[in-house]
């Protein structure tokens, strides 16, 4: 399952997600803000809080929003 | 072999101007393409708190784009934000917009395509972005919760941003090279926070840290002093510039990099606009952008109706 850290109100993880949504990827969303579970392994997968963070595996991520780097990550699953 | 698809209008950018302008062209049953390569909103997107536009007392920059956006959707207007624009040529009829999957032919093209935040000057700024560098207070700012920031700036996007970031940081710094250009009230509630210094006619000279930020080092033109801070975050507002590349070889620009283009929006090329920021003008706010989003939009319905017969 893909999985996108980020937080209400934050610009560019609205973009990651209407990208996943327009190419009928499902994800799970995990707040950062709302739960310290996640903002902890946000920290681990990426060394930092910034986001938004789009994993797979909880190992190769992508920070921010880059069409072709999601795309690499997708086609990786 | 790219898909070709005709539009009555393509508008360059999603930001007030260009959202303006799709929803006045699509209640005018105009066959009407947004595209944006950033974020919906542009600029506006990381306003905090907009306390300066008409019909609001206080709103943030997300809630009244989205407002906006889904106006001119509520219109017909079509907005792609996934698909990159690669080049323009506007001095064809039509004039054709070539993305990285479609060839768009528009009988009239809109470009309201912003400003981009200016970079940090430093040669370690690539090694730090996102890594202590940053350029979006709403996007990164939860993340230096109880850390001391930087802001690098002075004018009101700057200030803005600074007294944003207050409710972060344990102590943050305000450093800029001249004097404030900020309007009153903000700089008045940046004075009044105790955790904030306020360092003016300082220049920040480089940045340090092993694999993130973790010092900067900032000269005082004042006394000629250089000290080192220790700072967690530095967010750049150091002003901004305008979004012309696409369009450098195409239409005239003036010594600013903006487009050229009278209080009507029209450009030196018929049926080819420029609204918003982008376009060189003396006052830039999101109200006058709004206002050439208005503009622009129903003299190319104007246009288009001369051009159709």
């Amino acid at each position: 399952m893909v999985k996108v850290y980020s937080f209400e109100g934050c610009p560019w993880c609205v973009k990651v997600k209407n990208y996943l949504k327009a190419r009928g990827v499902e994800y799970e969303v995990h707040d950062i803000e709302l739960n310290a579970e996640d903002a902890a392994e946000c920290q681990r997968i990426s060394g930092d809080l910034t986001v938004p963070v789009t994993t797979i595996d909880g190992k190769n991520y992508v920070l921010g929003f880059d069409k072709k780097k999601i795309d690499e990550l997708l086609a990786s699953a | 072999m790219k898909e070709k698809i005709h539009k009555d209008v393509v508008i360059i950018g999603a930001g007030m101007a260009g959202l303006t302008a799709a929803m006045y062209c699509g209640r005018m049953n105009l066959d009407t393409l947004v595209l944006e390569n950033g974020i919906i909103g542009g600029q506006i997107a990381n306003a905090t708190d907009i306390e300066n536009y008409p019909g609001f007392v206080s709103v943030t920059g997300g809630e009244l784009i989205s407002t906006v956006q889904r106006q001119a959707e509520n219109f017909g207007a079509v907005i792609d934000e996934f698909d990159t624009i690669e080049k323009v040529t506007l001095k064809t009829s039509p004039k054709i917009i070539e993305t990285e999957e479609k060839i768009y032919l528009a009988d009239a093209v809109i470009i309201a395509s912003g400003m981009n935040r200016r970079k940090l000057p430093l040669p370690e700024e690539k090694k730090f972005a996102g890594r202590g560098v940053h350029y979006c207070e709403l996007c990164d700012g939860h993340a230096y919760d109880g850390k001391v920031i930087a802001v690098m700036g002075g004018g009101n996007a700057a200030v803005d941003a600074a007294n944003f970031l207050t409710k972060y940081a344990k102590k943050l710094y305000l450093i800029h090279r001249s004097e404030f250009r900020a309007d009153e009230v903000s700089q008045k509630r940046l004075r009044g926070n105790e955790k904030v210094t306020i360092m003016l006619q300082t220049e920040i000279k480089s940045l340090r840290g092993d694999k993130r930020l973790e010092e900067v080092e900032v000269f005082d033109k004042k006394s000629g002093e250089t000290k080192t801070l220790a700072i967690d975050g530095i967010f750049v507002n150091i002003g901004v510039e305008p979004n012309t590349k696409l369009f450098k070889d195409e239409l005239n620009l003036t010594a600013s990099g903006r487009i050229a283009a009278g209080e009507d929006c029209r450009t030196e090329i018929a049926g080819v606009f420029a609204a918003g920021d982008v376009r060189e003008k003396e006052i830039r706010q999101l109200t006058t952008a709004a206002s050439d989003g208005t503009t622009a939009a129903l003299l190319a319905e104007k246009y288009l109706s001369k051009l159709k017969g």
